[in-house]
């Protein structure tokens, strides 16, 4: 098993590939620290217009907090739709290539094949999400310097630059969750659809249709609490006045559960089918 | 016998792609199996490496190795960013082989790959994809190989050095081996036995020899000075430079040569006219 992950990460990153995605997230990243650079203040005075009649603002809130949590919103669309882009393809592009059936031609138990891919698919996309943090916390305080966070959710929250580093930490921790379920789904399509670009449809599709699903208010209890969907977004939490811990380590577990029922269902089914 | 495979079938939605076959390979024998394109080699081949399952039959594999067969199917897949060595290296860490050097070096050495080369395999030829295939395939020490379609996209140096590898892995090493293609030429150089599959269905089995007596009709005799022979005259015969195409049975080839040479023609060769439609005719 060992021996399997080993080869696995290997693999991933001898490919140029896993590099090209690793560069397309650090673009988006300077992207955004860019625009900010260059219009970020004239868009947040426009946003604030109305609230400065009212108030009067201290420091610069346009600031590496600011910033970072802008980079974390990539969490919603962008990061999970390269990581499934990636992640699907550590097994399609195997398929394609028929090196999964020269694999299969060795003394390698089936299910320890897979689940060392998904054990590997896993590591990658904490070791990814650990990456943005880490370099998002980096270029956002070099260039912007710390302050005071401004986040709108439902309404408009203030928190203190210590107490948006704290949430912006844990909301990282909890979205690299939430990340290991989109990557882990995308491995299970692949290994029930095989060929990449229908693996990416499903898989992209999957991505929409949560986001959609996420803003819609079923009013039933079940759904609402229950439904993967209402679990992705558990990071949002960390920018609530008060922290719903209780909310956050429910959905977090719960997402765990379904992220590990994926996986068996995904090794049950690789390893009743043919390798064709 | 090493590997055996007894009344296997197979079908794909609507399609029979295997209908009761059976097939065996013995230590040091090399099997061909012969079919056109869609007659089931690959789908056999993948049963009997156990990659797929069959709808109804059994495969018996007499091994007591980690690894009791190895194999090939249709093309040689690789790793095509990494090269030959690393190639080497992962499909051994993945099966827990020590991989140091000399291993490597050793497994290059024994399919007749060069030493030096470090670029990616998708820079190498076909010839030399499928030698690291193979070298793969012997990864730990199989008792069997089982080689789909090995020739294909090679040139004929190509093949002949591969048929040459083929036979010493069989004869030096008492691998059984068993092959396809629908090259007929190359496996009547090579196996000792052969198959012939059509449309899912063994429909001839026996030696090589003996399956490819029965269909041959004519024979390409080369000689400088072939038109001049009487003998031939009494033939069907068609000449086309120093060659002459006789029709005549494979029982009656040792006597004509026999006069021809008593003819004072002087034969560089003689080489059989199989029929494809008579080795393919139920």
């Amino acid at each position: 098993m060992k021996n399997l992950i080993f080869a696995e990460v290997y693999k991933l990153f001898k490919q140029g590939k896993t590099y090209y995605a690793i560069a397309a997230i650090f673009l988006i990243e300077i992207i955004i620290l860019f625009s900010a650079y260059s219009q970020g203040q004239s868009i947040l005075d426009v946003l604030l217009d109305n609230l400065s009649q009212s108030f009067h603002f201290e420091g610069n809130l346009l600031n590496g907090n600011l910033l970072i949590y802008l980079i974390l919103n990539t969490l919603w669309f962008h990061l999970p739709l390269i990581l499934i882009i990636i992640i699907s393809g550590t097994l399609t592009s195997e398929n394609k290539d028929r090196t999964l059936l020269s694999v299969m031609l060795q003394p390698v138990s089936k299910w320890k094949f897979i689940l060392s891919k998904y054990i590997v698919a896993i590591l990658f996309t904490l070791t990814i999400v650990l990456f943005l943090a880490i370099t998002s916390f980096l270029f956002s305080y070099a260039i912007f310097g710390k302050g005071d966070l401004i986040v709108y959710i439902d309404t408009l929250n203030f928190f203190e630059s210590s107490d948006a580093f704290y949430r912006i930490k844990y909301a990282f921790f909890f979205g690299g969750i939430s990340m290991v379920f989109f990557s882990v789904v995308s491995l299970t399509l692949a290994i029930i659809l095989e060929e990449t670009t229908k693996t990416w449809i499903a898989a992209a599709f999957f991505l929409i249709i949560s986001n959609i699903l996420l803003k819609v208010n079923f009013n039933n209890y079940f759904l609402d609490n229950w439904l993967y969907v209402k679990l992705t977004d558990t990071w949002q939490y960390l920018f609530y006045f008060e922290i719903p811990w209780d909310k956050i380590y429910w959905n977090t577990s719960l997402l765990i559960v379904y992220t590990i029922v994926t996986m068996l269902v995904g090794i049950v089914i690789f390893n009743k089918k043919d390798i064709a | 016998m090493i590997i055996s495979g007894q009344n296997l079938s197979k079908s794909y939605k609507s399609i029979k792609a295997l209908n009761d076959v059976s097939i065996t390979c013995s230590a040091g024998e090399i099997v061909g199996v012969v079919g056109a394109n869609g007659s089931g080699k690959s789908t056999l081949f993948k049963i009997l490496l156990r990659v797929m399952k069959p709808d109804a039959g059994t495969v018996t594999i007499n091994s007591k190795r980690i690894k009791p067969i190895g194999g090939i199917i249709e093309k040689p897949a690789l790793y095509e960013y990494l090269n030959a060595a690393e190639n080497l290296r992962i499909f051994a860490s993945m099966q827990g082989l020590e991989t140091n050097r000399q291993f490597i070096l050793d497994s290059l050495i024994k399919v007749g790959l060069p030493l030096n080369r470090k670029d990616p395999v998708r820079n190498f030829s076909m010839g030399m994809k499928q030698r690291l295939g193979i070298a793969i395939a012997l990864l730990n020490n199989p008792e069997c190989i089982v080689l789909d379609e090995p020739f294909s996209g090679l040139d004929p140096i190509g093949i002949a050095s591969l048929n040459k590898l083929i036979t010493s892995l069989a004869t030096e090493e008492g691998l059984a081996i068993l092959i396809s293609s629908h090259i007929l030429d190359e496996l009547n150089k090579v196996c000792h036995r052969l198959n012939v599959l059509k449309h899912g269905k063994i429909i001839h089995s026996g030696t090589t020899q003996e399956l490819l007596n029965k269909s041959t009709m004519a024979y390409v005799i080369t000689a400088t000075n072939i038109t001049s022979s009487s003998i031939l005259k009494t033939y069907n015969v068609a000449f086309k430079n120093n060659q002459a195409t006789v029709i005549i049975q494979p029982d009656k080839i040792s006597e004509l040569l026999q006069i021809l040479h008593s003819e004072h023609i002087y034969i560089t060769s003689c080489v059989p006219e199989i029929s494809m439609s008579k080795l393919f005719e139920n």
